[in-house]
């Protein structure tokens, strides 16, 4: 095994410490980089998040739960007036239950809903 | 753009904070495991790339707990779900949907907990902290049941595109690499101390367990 001589011992040292700045300079890079991606990212998630939720298409708002009206809240006090389909899906359904209502589109929750049209008497041989 | 938005979202500025940064808490976990697992392979994948993936990990990492840590934070200011600080802080404690949000709340104090003890490595011991790391896959797959079991944009593609990418690359890599360990045995055939030997089956099958849960939950979800 050889000894090095003191100049050579230097440049390895000075080659070594070159080393390590050049390693250090590009952790920091690579620090600074991830930061500006993850601000970025941020900012382009808060964006769609944010475009989505104006433009009536967020999720949360077009999935909220709708107050069900009653029949008979519905339609007043006339006992014989029930929707045409309703005969049938009700039958099937316990008790104090009303068959559900279709889910709405997304992003229709923010539109203003049409009138729903009068239901037309239910008439029997009867009446 | 952001600072316009935050005025006109006026009060649901909170919110939207919180799903944001929740999204990229996930998307920065997925990179930062992909990383991670990069960094087990060694010589096989980076070619003596291995110090910047390194400090690519440490620094996507901890962008990961600041994002956690927004989520959760920006939920305080949220007027609608009006959380106490012990809901967002302990699990299962939340009263909005209680499971998925406790899985959530456990994968953040997990990911912290595990991430940050690589700062008291040198106390806890090089080859026990190793092998407590491994167990940040878990709580990475946890955060991504979280995300599809509770979150308000787990049905939508664009943001099911945004969080997947880069989750699918890094689960098949973890999972390729725990099925070799796992076929070589305990040892792993290394000559390191059993990166994945006798944890592998354990991490991977609860792993997989734990997503097909939340898969299952978000298609339930979706189709009622």
């Amino acid at each position: 095994m050889t000894r090095m001589d003191a100049p050579s011992r230097l440049e390895a040292r000075g080659l070594a410490r070159a080393r390590i700045r050049a390693r250090r300079a590009r952790v920091r890079t690579i620090r600074r980089r991830t930061i500006r991606g993850s601000l970025a990212l941020f900012a382009v998630l808060w964006v769609l998040v944010f475009v989505q939720l104006v433009s009536g298409n967020d999720p949360a708002l077009s999935h909220a739960p709708r107050a069900r009206r009653s029949p008979a809240a519905a339609h007043g006090p006339e006992p014989a007036a029930e929707p045409e389909l309703g005969e049938e899906a009700e039958a099937s359904l316990p008790e104090g239950e009303f068959a559900p209502e279709p889910e709405p589109e997304e992003g229709r929750l923010a539109e203003e809903e049409p009138p729903e049209p009068e239901p037309e008497p239910l008439v029997t041989s009867a009446s | 753009m952001i600072v316009v938005g935050a005025v006109s979202a006026g009060p649901h500025v909170f919110w939207i904070t919180s799903r944001a940064a929740g999204a990229a808490a996930l998307v920065l976990s997925s990179l930062a495991v992909g990383a991670g697992v990069m960094i087990g392979s060694r010589g096989r994948v980076l070619k003596g790339m291995g110090g910047d993936v390194k400090a690519l990990h440490e620094a996507l990492s901890l962008a990961t707990l600041v994002a956690i840590g927004v989520h959760g934070a920006a939920l305080l200011g949220d007027a609608y779900l009006h959380p106490s600080v012990l809901e967002i802080s302990l699990p299962f404690a939340s009263s909005y949907r209680p499971f998925w949000t406790g899985l959530g709340v456990a994968a953040g104090w997990g990911s912290a907990a595990l991430g940050l003890s690589y700062y008291a490595r040198a106390s806890i011991g090089a080859a026990r902290w190793r092998h407590l790391h491994r167990f940040t896959a878990l709580f990475w797959a946890l955060g991504i049941v979280h995300t599809l079991g509770a979150g308000t944009d787990a049905g939508q593609l664009w943001f099911l595109a945004i969080v997947l990418a880069p989750a699918a690359p890094a689960a098949a890599i973890l999972l390729s690499r725990m099925g070799r360990r796992a076929a070589a045995g305990p040892g792993g055939g290394s000559g390191r101390s059993a990166p994945y030997g006798n944890t592998a089956s354990p991490v991977a099958s609860s792993t997989i367990e734990i997503a097909t849960a939340g898969q299952a939950s978000a298609a339930s979800r979706s189709s009622s």
